[in-house]
């Protein structure tokens, strides 16, 4: 039975192409260590060094996003060992063999407009404007970790090819569940 | 304060900084993802930007070599390639080398457009021997 389910849970995985996946809470250690495996693991398959490092990348800024960002984090866990927020972070390769990383979180309701603005912006520029806009960001932004700069995601968009995908499922009045994928 | 505040050993997220204040050579080396961006490179380019207010007429060596930075590693990267350019106009010669391992297009990428941004800097890209 139990096997079963963690099976079922598995193929689920399988179906989507994940090779990798973490749920849960995720703090600021456990970046490197999940980082290395995934890099490990791009190196032992022989993927370009180049797709492992655009790879790699936007694993980054995803699992550092959420935990800036996810609006599901545990309380008082700033004051002692860093911020503790509850995701999902998954990396996948599809049919054709492209990489994917994908992840989601929590936001508030209220937090949705914005960010559907900044990803459709960001989306809607070609490769000399996205690079235009990054480094405008890079010059203005206010410091390195300012709430609600996106040279994250633009970074993100930078290392990916074709459009980052999005969707955003409303889960309650004033939670949404957020979901973020982008290919190599 | 103490200029050699301004060293950092490496570690596994956050590079090796090494400045030299009596040749005015600083290396920035390894990999830079630090858990709080800010909080690694805001003491070290605040205690970099006094000294460098205070040189008149001097030569600065800088050698970038990162093998990876995430964002707020490169706001804080563009933030010291600002401040070089303004010892630079003052009259300091200031030369930046930024080292990427040849088949690492991102790095060399980075390295261009940051060679963009300055005007009195001279800025040097440069491929070294892949290692990886």
């Amino acid at each position: 039975m139990m096997a079963d389910t963690y099976h079922a849970f598995r193929n689920m995985l399988d179906e989507q192409g994940i090779i990798f996946s973490y749920c849960g809470y995720m703090s600021e250690k456990l970046v490197v260590g999940l980082g290395e495996a995934i890099k490990q693991k791009m190196e032992l398959d022989a993927a370009d060094t180049n797709t492992t490092k655009r790879v790699f990348s936007i694993f980054i800024e995803q699992v550092q996003n959420i935990i800036r960002y996810s609006a599901d984090r545990a309380t008082g866990a700033e004051e002692n060992r860093g911020q503790l927020s509850n995701g999902v972070i998954t990396i996948g390769r599809d049919q054709q063999g492209r990489f994917f990383v994908a992840g989601a979180n929590m936001v508030q309701a209220t937090e949705v407009p914005k960010l559907r603005q900044r990803l459709d912006h960001i989306n809607s520029l070609d490769h000399d404007s996205l690079k235009a806009y990054y480094k405008e960001r890079l010059r203005n932004a206010p410091d390195a970790d300012s709430k609600g700069a996106s040279i994250g995601l633009i970074e993100i968009a930078r290392r990916a090819a074709g459009p980052i995908q999005y969707d955003v499922k409303p889960v309650s009045n004033d939670m949404a569940f957020f979901c973020l994928k982008a290919f190599v | 304060m103490n200029i050699h505040d301004i060293s950092r050993a490496p570690t596994d997220r956050s590079p090796e900084i090494q400045f030299d204040p009596d040749a005015c050579s600083l290396s920035i080396s390894g990999a830079s993802f630090p858990e709080d961006g800010a909080a690694f490179y805001g003491p070290v380019l605040s205690t970099l930007d006094e000294i460098l207010k205070a040189l008149d007429q001097r030569c600065v060596t800088v050698r970038i070599a990162l093998n990876y930075f995430n964002s707020s590693s490169a706001k804080a990267l563009m933030n010291l390639f600002l401040m070089l350019d303004d010892a630079a106009q003052a009259g300091n010669q200031v030369i930046v080398n930024w080292f990427h391992a040849a088949d690492d297009d991102t790095m060399k990428e980075f390295g261009e457009e940051f060679a963009e941004d300055v005007r009195f800097v001279r800025f040097n890209v440069i491929p070294t021997a892949v290692t990886s």
